[in-house]
C-alpha cells in the first residue's frame, strides 16, 4: 500500500480557502516579522491538498525582553519549524485536530516572505527536516509584499531528490557538485497553486458583493443618496492592482539585489581565503617532498634506507573547503528577485502607458 | 427536568435531560412572560424585532432601512411581544451577511449581577469577524461527523482580541470542539476545549477567549447551557460577556450570521445554568488590509468555476481582468450617458453630479511635467530589471565556474575573462580553476560601479 502511494509524486498542490485566508492574515499581521506555521492535509492521486493549518508558538523563546528585536524574532520563526517544542506541539495540535475530523496529516509549513525573499539556509533546513520524514511534503511560501500590491503570491515548494541526497550527505564541496551536477536550479521543485472552496464557502462567496450586474437600477433621487450608500467593491475580480505604486517596489528590490550581491561577495571572499590557503598548504607540501626527494636520493646513494615519502600527510593539514551551499542559495535568491522584476516590469510598464496616452492623448 | 454534571473519567462532560414533552418545541419559541409563569422550563429569549414599536423607543437611534429589515428577516420568531419589552430592550435589523452590516439599532447590553460591582460598563458591543474566522466555521461545518450525533449543528469556541473598553471584540480564530446531541441531552467535550484553548493561545498569546459558536440559527436550552459555560468564570469570558455567534449552513438558504450575547435569566435558582437570555448585537465582517483583499479577490475567483477551483494567476492576468472590467464600467456609463444625450434614456440629476465630481477629480498637470516623470520612472524601472538581470547572469556564470568541470572551466574561462584564461593556461588544472574563481571575482568588480548608480 505504501508503495502504492509513493508511485505517484506530488504534482500539483490545491490550497482549500480556509488555509490561505490564515496564512495571509498571519503572515500580514506578523510583517515585518516572518510567520511560520504547520498546514495539515492529504494526498490525493499526486494532488497535495492543504486542508488547515495553524501557526507556531514563538513566544516562549522570545520570553527574554532582549530578543525582542525584530531579526531576531524573524530568526526565530524561522527556526520554529524545527524546534523540539514546536515539533511536540504540532503533534498534540493535529491529534486534536483529528477529533474534529481535519485532515491529520502533516504535509509541511508555512512561511511568510517579503518579496521573495525566502530562499535562504534556514528555509532549506526547515523543508529538510520535513521532507527526510515524509517525502510528500512541501513548503508554502507567502510572499506579504507583493500579496499587498494587489495579487495574491502564494506558492508551494519542494526540495529535489537530488538535493536531499547531497543535503544528506552535508558536502557541498566542488568536486561533489561536479559529480552531482546539481545546480542551483536542482535546488527547489515548485508545483503549480490552486485555490479551492468547498460548497459551502461558494454560497458564501456568492453573498458578498458582487461584480455590477447588467441589469438596470433604481436611479437615484439625491447626490447624498449615492454617497450614502458607495457600491460595494466586488472582491472578484478587484481593482486593487490598478495601483501605480513604483518606487517603492524598485527601492526594496535593489535593497535586497545588494543584499545578496554582499552575499555573493563574502562567498567569494570566503572561497579565495580558501584557495590561497590551500596553494600555501601546497606549496608547502612540495616543497617538504622535494626535500624528502633530494633527501633520498642521497640517502639511495649512500646505500641508507629509505625515508616514507607519505609522511606528509600526517604533517601538513589540507584546510577544509568551504560549502558551496550558501552560494547555491544566493543564487537561486538572486534569480528568484530577477524574475520578480520581470514580471513587475510587464505589469507596470502597461500600467504606466496607460497613463500616459490617458493624460497627453495627442501621443496616441 | 434533571440536571446532572457527570463527571466520566476520561473527559468532563456537561449533560442536561429534558423532561418528554411530546412533540411540543421549546427550542424556537419565544417564550412569554406569562407563559413562563405556569410552565417555567426554560427561558430563552431569542428576540429580533423588525417593528416599528421598538424602534420607537428611541427616536435618537438611526431607523432601519426598510428594505434590509425585510430582506433578512428569516428569523425564528418575529412575533413582537409587547408585553416585555422591560427586560428585552435591543431591538435590530438583522445584520445579512454582506462584508458590511447592516444599520442596527442597538440600545444596551445586560447587565451581568456579579460584575454590577466589578464595572459598569453596558455600553453597546460590537462584533467583528475576520473573514478566516467564517472560513473556519463554514469548513467545520462541512466536516461535520453525522455518525453519532443527531445534531446538525456543530460547535466551537471563538477566539480574538477584545478593545480595552470591552466595546468591541475581534473575532480573528476558531477552533472546533467535539460535542454530541440528541433530544434530551448534550454533551461537551470540555477537555478538548480547554486543552485547544490552551493550544491556541500559546501560539497567539495577545487573543483570548470570546465565545462560541454554532452553525444553526435555533436558541435552545442546550444553547443557554453552553452559553453559561462560556460566559462562567472559572471556564469562559466572564467578567467580558460571551459572545455568541450563529452561522446558518442550511443548504438551500443564504448563509447567514447573527450574534448573541447574553444575560443570565431564570425563574428559580436551580433552572439557571440552562437558562439565559440572548440579545442580538450587531456584527461586520472585516476585510483588513489589501493583503487580505487579494486573498479574498483569488478565493472568490473561483466562485463561478464548477470544480470550486482557480489556479492563482500571474500579476498580468490579474492586471487584464481589471483593465477589463474598468473598460466594461467606463464603457456603460459612456452608454447611460450617450442614451441621455441622446434623449433615449431618463437623465438622472444625482448621477449626473456625481459624474461631475470624479471627472473633476483627474488632475491638471502640465504635459511636459508627465512625460518627463513619465521616462523618469520608465527608465527607473527599465534600469532595476536590466540590473537584476545582469546580477543574476553574473551570479549564475560565477556558480558555473566556481562547480565547472575542470576541462570546461578552462573553456568556459576564455570566454570569461583574459585574466581566467592565462590562469587556465598556465597552470593546468588547478590554475583552470582558480582562473575560473578569478573571472567571478573580475565579475564583481566591474559590477560594483553600476550597484552605486542604482
Amino acid at each position: 500500500m505504501a508503495d502504492v502511494i509513493k508511485d505517484v509524486p506530488i504534482t500539483s498542490v490545491v490550497v482549500e480557502a480556509l488555509v490561505v485566508m490564515k496564512i495571509v492574515k498571519h503572515g500580514s499581521s506578523n510583517f515585518p516579522t516572518i510567520a511560520t506555521g504547520s498546514i495539515v492535509g492529504m494526498d490525493r492521486n499526486g494532488v497535495l491538498e492543504i486542508t488547515n493549518s495553524f501557526h507556531f508558538p514563538t513566544v516562549e523563546t522570545s520570553a527574554d525582553s532582549s530578543s525582542s528585536h525584530q531579526n531576531d524574532a524573524s530568526a526565530l520563526a524561522v527556526a520554529a519549524p524545527r524546534q523540539k517544542a514546536n515539533i511536540a506541539y504540532q503533534n498534540e495540535m493535529i491529534r486534536h485536530l483529528k477529533e474534529v475530523n481535519v485532515d491529520a496529516n502533516n504535509v509541511g509549513w508555512y512561511t511568510s516572505a517579503t518579496m521573495g525573499n525566502f530562499v535562504n539556509l534556514g528555509f532549506i533546513e526547515n523543508q529538510y527536516h520535513y521532507q527526510k520524514d515524509n517525502e510528500k511534503t512541501v513548503a508554502v511560501v507567502h510572499d506579504v509584499s507583493r500579496t499587498s500590491q494587489g495579487s495574491l503570491s502564494l506558492r508551494a515548494f519542494k526540495l529535489t531528490p537530488a538535493f536531499m541526497a547531497a543535503y544528506k550527505e552535508g558536502k557541498f564541496t566542488t568536486e561533489s557538485l561536479q559529480k552531482s551536477k546539481l545546480t542551483f536550479r536542482d535546488i527547489l521543485q515548485e508545483f503549480p497553486v490552486t485555490v479551492h472552496n468547498t460548497h459551502l464557502l461558494t454560497t458564501f462567496l456568492h453573498q458578498l458583493p458582487q461584480a455590477p450586474q447588467p441589469d438596470t437600477l433604481e436611479p437615484p433621487t439625491s447626490i447624498s443618496e449615492l454617497k450614502d450608500d458607495p457600491s460595494r467593491q466586488p472582491l472578484y475580480p478587484s481593482v486593487d492592482n490598478l495601483d501605480l505604486s513604483i518606487d517603492p517596489f524598485l527601492e526594496k528590490t535593489c535593497d535586497l539585489l545588494l543584499d545578496s550581491i554582499d552575499a555573493h561577495y563574502n562567498e567569494v571572499n570566503n572561497y579565495q581565503f580558501y584557495q590561497r590557503q590551500l596553494g600555501r598548504e601546497q606549496a608547502k607540501i612540495s616543497q617538504w617532498q622535494a626535500k624528502r626527494k633530494a633527501e633520498n636520493a642521497q640517502r639511495t646513494l649512500a646505500k641508507q634506507q629509505l625515508l616514507p615519502e607519505d609522511e606528509w600527510q600526517r604533517l601538513f593539514k589540507l584546510p577544509q573547503e568551504p560549502s558551496r551551499l550558501e552560494g547555491m542559495l544566493n543564487a537561486k535568491q538572486v534569480e528568484q528577485y530577477s524574475k520578480q522584476v520581470d514580471g513587475f516590469t510587464a505589469n507596470i510598464s502597461a500600467k504606466m502607458f496607460a497613463v500616459r496616452e490617458n493624460l497627453l492623448p495627442k501621443h496616441a | 427536568m434533571v440536571l446532572s454534571l457527570s463527571l466520566a473519567p476520561a473527559r468532563h462532560l456537561i449533560r442536561i435531560s429534558k423532561p418528554q414533552r411530546g412533540n411540543q418545541s421549546f427550542a424556537t419559541v419565544l417564550i412569554s412572560v406569562a407563559y413562563l409563569a405556569h410552565n417555567p422550563i426554560t427561558a430563552i429569549f431569542a428576540w429580533q424585532d423588525k417593528d416599528k414599536e421598538q424602534t420607537a423607543l428611541v427616536p435618537a437611534s438611526p431607523s432601519p432601512s426598510p428594505s434590509t429589515s425585510t430582506s433578512t428577516s428569516t428569523s425564528t420568531s418575529t412575533q413582537p411581544q409587547p408585553h416585555i419589552p422591560a427586560i428585552i430592550p435591543p431591538t435590530g435589523i438583522l445584520p445579512s451577511m454582506a462584508v458590511e452590516s447592516e444599520k442596527f439599532l442597538h440600545l444596551s447590553r445586560p447587565i451581568v449581577p456579579a460584575a454590577i460591582n466589578l464595572q459598569g460598563n453596558i455600553a453597546p458591543l460590537t462584533v467583528n469577524i475576520q473573514p478566516q474566522a467564517i472560513f473556519s466555521i463554514l469548513d467545520h461545518a462541512v466536516r461535520r461527523d453525522i455518525r453519532d450525533t443527531q445534531s446538525t449543528r456543530v460547535i466551537g469556541a471563538l477566539v480574538g482580541t477584545r478593545s480595552e473598553d470591552g466595546t468591541e471584540v475581534e473575532v480573528r480564530s476558531c477552533f472546533a470542539i467535539p460535542h454530541t446531541e440528541n433530544e434530551d441531552q448534550v454533551e461537551v467535550d470540555v477537555d478538548y476545549q480547554k486543552n485547544m484553548l490552551a493550544l491556541t493561545l500559546r501560539a497567539s498569546p495577545r487573543e483570548s477567549l470570546l465565545g462560541w459558536y454554532t452553525t444553526s440559527h435555533e436558541l435552545n436550552s442546550f444553547s443557554a447551557l453552553i452559553q453559561n459555560f462560556f460566559a462562567a468564570p472559572d471556564t469562559g469570558t466572564f467578567p467580558h460577556p460571551a459572545v455568541h455567534l450563529t452561522i446558518s449552513t442550511d443548504p438551500t438558504a443564504e448563509i447567514e450570521a447573527r450574534a448573541y450575547i447574553s444575560a443570565p435569566v431564570a425563574v428559580n435558582a436551580e433552572r439557571a445554568s440552562e437558562s439565559c437570555l440572548f440579545i442580538q448585537v450587531p456584527h461586520r465582517l472585516l476585510h483588513g488590509d489589501s493583503a487580505e483583499r487579494s486573498a479574498l479577490e483569488a478565493i472568490a475567483s473561483a466562485r463561478d468555476t464548477e470544480e470550486r477551483a482557480a489556479p492563482i494567476v500571474s500579476d498580468v492576468e490579474a492586471l487584464t481582468r481589471s483593465l477589463e472590467l474598468t473598460a466594461g464600467l467606463i464603457d456603460r456609463v459612456f452608454e447611460w450617458v450617450n442614451g441621455i444625450l441622446d434623449e433615449e434614456e431618463e437623465p438622472n440629476q444625482a448621477l449626473g453630479q456625481y459624474l461631475m465630481n470624479a471627472l473633476s477629480l483627474a488632475p491638471k498637470v502640465d504635459p511636459a511635467q508627465i512625460e518627463q516623470n513619465f521616462n523618469n520612472h520608465i527608465q527607473d524601472v527599465l534600469m532595476v530589471s536590466y540590473l537584476a538581470n545582469t546580477i543574476r547572469t553574473q551570479i549564475d556564470l560565477s556558480q558555473r565556474l566556481a562547480t565547472a568541470n575542470l576541462a570546461a572551466g578552462e573553456k568556459e574561462g576564455e570566454g570569461k575573462t583574459g585574466e581566467g584564461e592565462k590562469g587556465g593556461d598556465q597552470r593546468g588544472q588547478r590554475g583552470g580553476k582558480r582562473g575560473g574563481r578569478g573571472g567571478g571575482r573580475g565579475g564583481g568588480h566591474q559590477r560594483e560601479p553600476r550597484e552605486s548608480a542604482e
